[in-house]
């Protein structure tokens, strides 16, 4: 909500502020800030985590974030700060260094992650012994600069961090957009990959906040880059359909609005939000414009209470 | 500085030739604008611009100053002082490569602003070459980043600026036919600070001195010159009268952006990195052109220029239009 970077007028500002106002009554959210008072029952021992502090008895938060306990533990998760990865989490990077064996990737944590070239199955899907001439060849697989889709394997012995991409789906992702949202928006889940058909448009949500909105790849496919990006310097008119792009630009639109309204991104929500935008007749780029920020708040209230009032009735 | 690799390039350069950019807009669209007028309160006027995620502030502080030298002064009614400071966080993306890097060390050396050692750094060398088309250095000032452009300088670096400055001035005679010209004059210092940069900053930071100087107030001077005319005159500035600069002859910049065969309006940091050349087009409310810049490697065709400089005109009468709807706004909410 800091950085909505929009001038609405009078009524918006109103409208928003409702909304805002009913979003925290109808969930209020653990959150605190720094001094905030945490409370505990101070019959149980508690063990004081990350961001809190003891203060003349009273356990107080130091960091502004959401109050999280595991059994005893109480702790103050950050919500603006770095990814902290899991293992399994599927990330999106961008290669910045080629290293011998090995490529390194940014992906918002607070070091590096590595990408073993043994850790990942070559394009042509072919098992081969990873030799000098695979590693003299690694440039021709990804390149500096690439948006890169993989898994987190694990933390080294010396705490680096290592990523396997030993599937078919990892690997290069090309002919599209990656935005970047905080990283608490985006919750672990069984799918982070999603082939939106209606749209013919991929859509994968990574675990660090990158988020990849681009034009359909057929699984597989990756086998045939090298021709393709022999095509790509001949035939420069071999761009994504407009039809397509329009769809991809509307979901990026749809995110960049959720995230800055702070609500977590899920892959039903980013279409409802896309779909409403079309339902009422707002093109691509009024999509970030004021008054579509003050719909997509309200329809965020009121799916809320709905959801609400639908458990209230199941108990 | 985070590049793009080779498909997010393509992509977003298809998307300019299909008419479709990355977030939505047509190729002569500008993003949000807001406008906020008086935030900085020491001033005599202020104003705070976003475009996207750019983010502009221009300041404007009047001063009266005695000459001592009625020649020099006789020319100039009032002086402009120009500075842009970037803050230290904001992260230029540059086109840049070797070759470019040592450029601009040779341009830093040439006007002896290295020798603190400072100025050949490689972010400020970065910030101060991605700025020397439009702005000229006086003081390298580089622990603060400083870009100071000063009107008199003879350098045509600055026309667009200058220009733009210039007119800005001339259209606020009310202002200081008060003051008597050849012994006292106004001393304007315009600052611009780059919050955040998201492309663009040319038209964001021109939009902001436009609005800064329609926010701000000249007091009313009273000069009551001496019998001798040796003596420095008494000079009494108002706290009450206030006049306002009329500023709707202001022009506004607009850079055209070109990728591929066409060109675009307000372009961001990613496509400007897609950019061979660009051209900055300052234009009045009377589509007159005040001011005119390239910068990018590229050549353009003369043809070329002259479509380019009759969209901006187009473009333009739309900007001013927004831009003024948006300080009359801004003065109703403060």
């Amino acid at each position: 909500m800091r950085d909505l970077q929009l001038s609405l007028n009078q009524t918006q500002r109103v409208r928003l502020e409702a909304a805002l106002h009913e979003l925290q009554t109808v969930a209020p959210a653990a959150a605190v800030t720094v001094a905030d008072t945490i409370p505990v029952n101070d019959e149980d021992n508690i063990l004081k985590g990350h961001g809190t502090s003891d203060q003349d008895g009273e356990v107080v938060a130091t960091l502004c974030g959401v109050v999280e306990r595991v059994n005893k533990l109480v702790y103050v998760r950050t919500l603006r700060a770095r990814y902290k990865p899991e293992v399994g989490d599927i990330i999106v990077g961008r290669v910045i260094e080629i290293a011998p064996k090995r490529w390194r990737l940014e992906i918002n944590f607070s070091q590096d992650a590595v990408l073993m070239l043994s850790s990942m199955n070559l394009p042509d899907g072919i098992q081969r012994r990873r030799t000098a001439v695979d590693e003299l060849n690694m440039r021709t697989i990804f390149e500096e600069n690439d948006v890169i889709c993989a898994e987190v394997r694990g933390f080294q012995h010396d705490g680096s961090l290592h990523l396997q991409a030993r599937s078919q789906k990892y690997g290069k992702l090309e002919r599209g957009q990656l935005l970047v949202v905080p990283a608490y928006l985006v919750k672990r889940r069984k799918q982070h990959f999603h082939h939106l058909e209606q749209y013919d448009v991929d859509l994968i949500l990574g675990c660090n906040g990158f988020i990849w909105v681009g034009e359909h790849v057929v699984v597989g496919e990756n086998a045939n880059m090298m021709e393709n990006k022999l095509n790509l310097s001949a035939e420069v008119e071999n761009f994504t359909p407009l039809e397509t792009r329009k769809h991809i630009c509307r979901l990026a639109n749809a995110v960049r609005v959720l995230s800055a309204l702070g609500f977590t991104l899920t892959v039903e929500l980013i279409i409802e939000t896309a779909e409403a935008s079309v339902s009422s007749n707002i093109e691509i780029n009024n999509m970030l414009g004021a008054e579509f920020y003050v719909q997509t708040a309200e329809r965020e209230v009121k799916r809320r209470a709905d959801l609400l009032r639908k458990k209230s009735g199941a108990r | 500085m985070v590049g793009l690799s080779e498909g997010e390039k393509h992509f977003i350069r298809g998307g300019i030739a299909q008419d479709l950019r990355t977030d939505g807009r047509r190729r002569l669209q500008f993003r949000a604008i807001s406008v906020e007028t008086g935030v900085i309160p020491q001033a005599n006027g202020s104003a705070r611009v976003r475009l996207g995620a750019t983010e502009v502030i221009a300041t404007v502080k009047d001063i009266v100053q005695i000459e001592v030298d009625p020649a020099a002064a006789a020319e100039i009614n009032a002086k402009l002082t120009v500075a842009v400071q970037i803050e230290v966080v904001v992260v230029m993306r540059g086109d840049d490569d070797g070759e470019e890097t040592r450029k601009r060390q040779r341009w830093g050396e040439e006007r002896g602003c290295g020798d603190d050692g400072r100025g050949r750094d490689e972010p400020c060398g970065r910030l101060s070459w991605g700025n020397q088309a439009f702005f000229i250095l006086i003081k390298g000032k580089f622990p603060f980043l400083l870009i100071v452009a000063q009107l008199q300088h003879p350098c045509l670096r600055v026309e667009v600026l200058k220009n733009f400055l210039l007119s800005s001035v001339l259209h606020c005679k009310d202002a200081y036919s008060v003051v008597k010209v050849g012994q006292v004059c106004w001393d304007l210092y315009i600052d611009g600070l780059v919050v955040s940069s998201d492309g663009n900053l040319l038209d964001a930071l021109a939009g902001a001195i436009k609005v800064a100087l329609s926010d701000t107030g000249i007091p009313k001077v009273n000069v009551s010159l001496s019998a001798t005319t040796d003596e420095e005159p008494e000079v009494d500035v108002s706290d009450e009268e206030f006049l306002q600069f009329d500023t709707s002859s202001v022009p506004v910049i607009v850079t055209l952006t070109k990728v591929g065969k066409h060109y675009i309006v307000d372009a961001t940091s990613e496509e400007e990195s897609q950019m061979s050349s660009a051209v900055s087009v300052s234009v009045n409310r009377h589509g007159q052109i005040c001011g005119l810049t390239k910068r990018g490697g590229a050549g353009l065709d003369p043809s070329v220029i002259f479509d380019m400089i009759s969209v901006a005109k187009h473009v333009s009468r739309q900007f001013i239009s927004v831009l003024d709807s948006e300080i009359l706004a801004a003065e109703a909410a403060g």
